[in-house]
Parts: structure tokens; C-alpha cells; sequence
């Protein structure tokens, strides 16, 4: 019963996990930058959601204001930071030190304004808890994580197969260069993937810290697997990362079973080496 | 005249590939743009396009100068290239590619709607759903010249669009290009390796050598002059 208690708290996490792989995968595909600083978006959805419903909003209505916090402060990054960046020809390097330096600001201000002791939601319903299986046992905020993360997953779907801007933001993908001399507006388009990445990364912002709480500094290892799961799935592909997600996060929760939790994170990277040697496209890498 | 260069002279930062480039093409002129690898053709395709700001000179576009507006205002003003070797997008299908580029190039009353373009290719229409990437090189030679006309082309500039096709393709290619400048009264530049085919459908030879115009005339001078003196 502990076996199906982890799946599906392996379900939950992965959930979380792949849209912030989607979303991180959605920007690095289109701009080629390692965004890192989108750990700093993913905290700062938590903490304006935190800060709204201390002052009495509603739930809804304090995630909305996060999602609408995240997608101009991701666009700001992109205008204010990267796209200055790329007008003086920086190369990948100067670009990423860059983003590291803005996730140290935005990791500094957030400490600086909330403090940096952990700071936990006052939600009674969200650790309500559920009887799924048997045994097995969900809180509301861990059904609410993986409804809205699968809502999210096939809402990007829908936008990047069934939307002209969602075509365009593929196209600027596949072929940066022929995007720019048919007028589809590469750098525009970079500040809307920009601002709908963040967003979609305010989602397990705000529902991943409900269950365990408000760190300014704890958006790095959810940013660095879903790296890992965004390079196995294959860059590029949504699928990809979303299942490999679940699939990283499953293999770290089963292994509970037979070695210690701190070593969840060596399985992770024992995942990257594997697909590194065996597979370094990723598994639904399209063959090009 | 639709497309003019006076003097033009650029390259890549301190180092200079193209200077004093002279000419001017009429409405439904097919211009062969010769010379070697190297001789400055891409780079004048790039600065008439935008893609590179000339360091001195001209580029005019129906009278006026054109070499302050950036890409998307030249490629609106009818302006359109087809790039060496990469001219569709290799991961969408063959309608996405269509659709994406109709969507921001195809106004009412345009010369070439989504329709027009799979009646040109009606091979693209079969394949629609395929990834672009996937398809043979003809095929996607055929997607990247629908992409480079969707609009209103007036002057589409085609870079070695013959690389990596069968020669009986390359014809047939060069064929089409022709009948449909000629039909549509639309100016063509062709930068070209493969000298005889170019030769074949253009009005007029311009060959380049270490950047500089070293040769300008008809198919039939050039076949008469010493022509690979010039290369």
C-alpha cells in the first residue's frame, strides 16, 4: 500500500514538475536561452499569492493576480534584459550569466521583503484530505495540483497546434532565421513566449507551496529536473517533458522504497547520464 | 525600374565584401547573379533584404530608398528571399508552414493566396499534413518558394535554390520560376552555381567577381564574351 501511496504522490510531483518542464522547454526551444532565472518567477507566483490571500482575497482571485504578476515580470526579463542582450550580439554565456543574475535579484528581493524563513499558507481546505484508493490518501491542494497541471498541458497543446500564434511561436522555433524575413516578428514573438511561460509556471508556483510551504531560494531543484526532463523528453517536444516529468518524479518517489530520500536527487541525474549516452536527442525527439 | 542599387558597398564588421554595386531591374526581369563561392553574391542578396546594413550606398525600391526600413517593412513592400538551404520551417507540416506565413504576408487582393500556392504545387496539397522536414528535397524546395511568394512578391530573390535537387528537378524549378515572373510581372534575382540552368530562363547576366560587378549583360553577350574568364 506504501508502493501505490508513492505512485501516486509520484503522479502529483511529476504533475507540478512537467509544467514547469513544459514552460522552461517553451522558451528554451524558441529563444535559446537557458532561462534560469524562471526558478524566480516560479517562487515569486507563490509569494504575490501568499501576500493576497494574508490581505483577505479570495483563493481565485490571489492566483489570478500571481499568473498576471509572473506573465509581465517574464516579459520584462525578455524586454528589458534578453532582447537588449541579443541587440549587442551576447553570446549564450554573457546571456546566462545574465539570467543567473536576475534570478539572485529576484531570490534577493523576495528574501529581503518576505524574509527567508519558510512561510506557510493558511488554507484549511487545502490540506483536507481525500481517500483515492484503498489507503491511498490526496490532499485537496494535491488533486487541485494535478488537475490544473493536466488542464495546463492540454491548454499548450491546444495553443501550439490549433492557434496561428501558437504555429508562429513554432515556426520561430524551427527556423528563426526564414521567421524573420517572412514578418513573424521573431522578437515579439520571444516576449509573448516569454510572458505565457511564466504564467504557465505560476501554476505549480502558487499549488506546489501550498503543500510545502514559501522559500525564496527553493526554485532551483524544481527548475534544474525539469532541465533534466525537458533534454530527455527532447527539446522541442511538450509531450517530452510533461511525460518525462512524471516519469523522473515516479522513479524518485519509488526509490523511497529501497534507498533513503536524499538520494532522490542522484536518481536524477543518474536519469540525465543514461539519456545522455544512450539517447542525448531525448525520447519523442522529432527525427529531423 | 522596381529594384536599384546605387553604389552599394557592405560586409561583416571591419572587413568590406561588396563595394560600389551598381544596377537596376525592371518589372519581370530575371537577373542570373554570378560568380564564385565567395565573389559577394550573398551579401548583396542580405543588404538589398535588409538582413545587413550597407555601409555606403543605395538601395531603392520603385524610386524610393528602402535602406533604413528594417526586413518586415521591405518584405511588405514585396521584397522577399529565398535563402540558401533553409527556406521552410523543417518541424511544422507542410500547412502549418503555409498558414503562418499567409497569416502575416496575405491581405485582400494579394497576388498569391493559400489557394494559389497548391494549385502551383499540387503536390503540397497531398502532403499537407506531412512534416515539412520529412519531405524530399524537391518538395521542400517547392514549400520554400510557395513561402518566399505567399503575397504580393514583386522582387523575390532566389539564393542557389538548386542545391541538393536532381537536375531534371532544377529545371523544372527554374521552369516555374519563370513562368510565374513572367506571368505576374514579377522581378527575379538568381544567385546560382549551376551556371547553364540559370542561364537558360534569365534576361540578363550579372557576374560578380571579389565583389565587384565584373560582368553585366544579356544570356546571349555572355555566351559570346569570354565568360569564364570572369569567374
Amino acid at each position: 500500500m506504501l508502493a501505490l501511496q508513492l505512485l501516486c504522490n509520484g503522479i502529483v510531483t511529476g504533475c507540478a514538475l512537467g509544467i514547469v518542464a513544459i514552460s522552461f522547454s517553451f522558451v528554451y526551444s524558441t529563444t535559446k536561452i537557458f532561462h534560469v532565472a524562471h526558478a524566480g518567477v516560479y517562487t515569486m507566483g507563490g509569494y504575490i499569492a501568499w501576500s493576497m490571500l494574508e490581505h483577505g482575497f479570495p483563493a481565485p482571485v490571489a492566483f489570478l493576480v500571481a499568473v498576471a504578476a509572473c506573465t509581465a515580470l517574464g516579459a520584462l526579463i525578455q524586454t528589458g534584459l534578453y532582447a537588449r542582450l541579443e541587440q549587442r550580439r551576447a553570446t549564450h554565456l554573457v546571456v546566462l550569466i545574465a539570467s543567473l543574475g536576475a534570478l539572485a535579484v529576484i531570490q534577493n528581493i523576495l528574501a529581503s521583503v518576505y524574509s527567508a524563513n519558510i512561510l506557510q499558507f493558511n488554507l484549511p481546505w487545502g490540506s483536507k484530505v481525500f481517500t483515492v484508493v484503498g489507503d491511498v490518501r490526496l490532499t485537496v491542494t494535491q488533486l487541485l495540483t494535478v488537475v490544473c497541471s493536466l488542464a495546463a498541458y492540454g491548454a499548450v497543446m491546444w495553443f501550439s497546434h490549433g492557434t496561428i500564434l501558437g504555429k508562429q511561436i513554432r515556426a520561430v522555433a524551427s527556423n528563426p532565421f526564414l521567421a524573420e524575413i517572412t514578418r513573424l516578428r521573431p522578437r515579439r514573438v520571444h516576449v509573448y513566449v516569454m510572458a505565457i511561460a511564466s504564467a504557465l509556471v505560476c501554476v505549480p508556483g502558487v499549488l506546489v507551496p501550498l503543500d510545502f510551504g514559501l522559500q525564496p531560494y527553493n526554485g532551483i531543484t524544481p527548475l534544474l529536473t525539469a532541465t533534466i526532463a525537458m533534454i530527455a523528453g527532447g527539446v522541442g517536444s511538450i509531450t517530452g517533458a510533461f511525460v518525462l516529468a512524471i516519469v523522473i518524479a515516479e522513479l524518485q518517489n519509488m526509490s523511497l522504497l529501497f534507498i533513503p530520500g536524499e538520494w532522490s536527487i542522484g536518481i536524477t541525474f543518474f536519469i540525465f547520464v543514461i539519456f545522455m549516452l544512450f539517447r542525448p536527442t531525448g525520447l519523442f525527439a522529432a527525427a529531423r | 525600374m522596381v529594384l536599384r542599387l546605387n553604389g552599394l558597398q557592405a560586409g561583416y564588421g571591419p572587413k568590406t565584401v561588396i563595394s560600389d554595386v551598381s544596377f537596376a531591374l525592371e518589372p519581370g526581369q530575371i537577373l542570373a547573379f554570378l560568380g564564385h563561392n565567395g565573389a559577394g553574391k550573398t551579401t548583396t542578396l542580405k543588404s538589398i533584404m535588409g538582413v545587413l546594413r550597407p555601409s555606403a550606398g543605395e538601395v531603392l525600391f520603385d524610386g524610393n530608398r528602402i535602406d533604413r526600413l528594417n526586413v518586415a517593412e521591405r518584405v511588405a513592400l514585396g521584397l522577399r528571399l529565398l535563402p540558401e538551404g533553409r527556406g521552410i520551417f523543417p518541424d511544422l507540416t507542410v500547412a502549418e508552414n503555409i498558414d503562418v506565413v499567409a497569416a502575416r504576408n496575405v491581405s485582400t487582393g494579394a497576388m498569391f493566396d493559400v489557394p494559389d500556392v497548391y494549385k502551383l504545387f499540387p503536390v503540397l496539397e497531398e502532403r499537407r499534413t506531412t512534416r515539412a522536414g520529412s519531405m524530399s528535397g524537391g518538395q521542400q524546395q517547392m514549400l520554400a518558394l510557395s513561402l518566399a511568394i505567399l503575397g504580393t512578391p514583386r522582387c523575390l530573390m532566389l539564393d542557389e535554390p538548386s542545391i541538393g535537387l536532381a537536375p531534371n528537378l532544377v529545371e523544372r524549378m527554374f521552369q516555374q520560376v519563370r513562368d510565374v515572373c513572367k506571368s505576374h510581372a514579377m522581378t527575379a534575382v538568381l544567385v546560382e552555381q549551376n551556371v547553364a540552368a540559370a542561364m537558360k530562363i534569365a534576361d540578363r547576366v550579372i557576374i560578380m567577381n571579389n565583389g565587384q560587378i565584373v560582368f553585366d549583360g544579356n544570356p546571349d553577350e555572355a555566351r559570346a564574351s569570354n565568360f569564364w574568364h570572369y569567374f
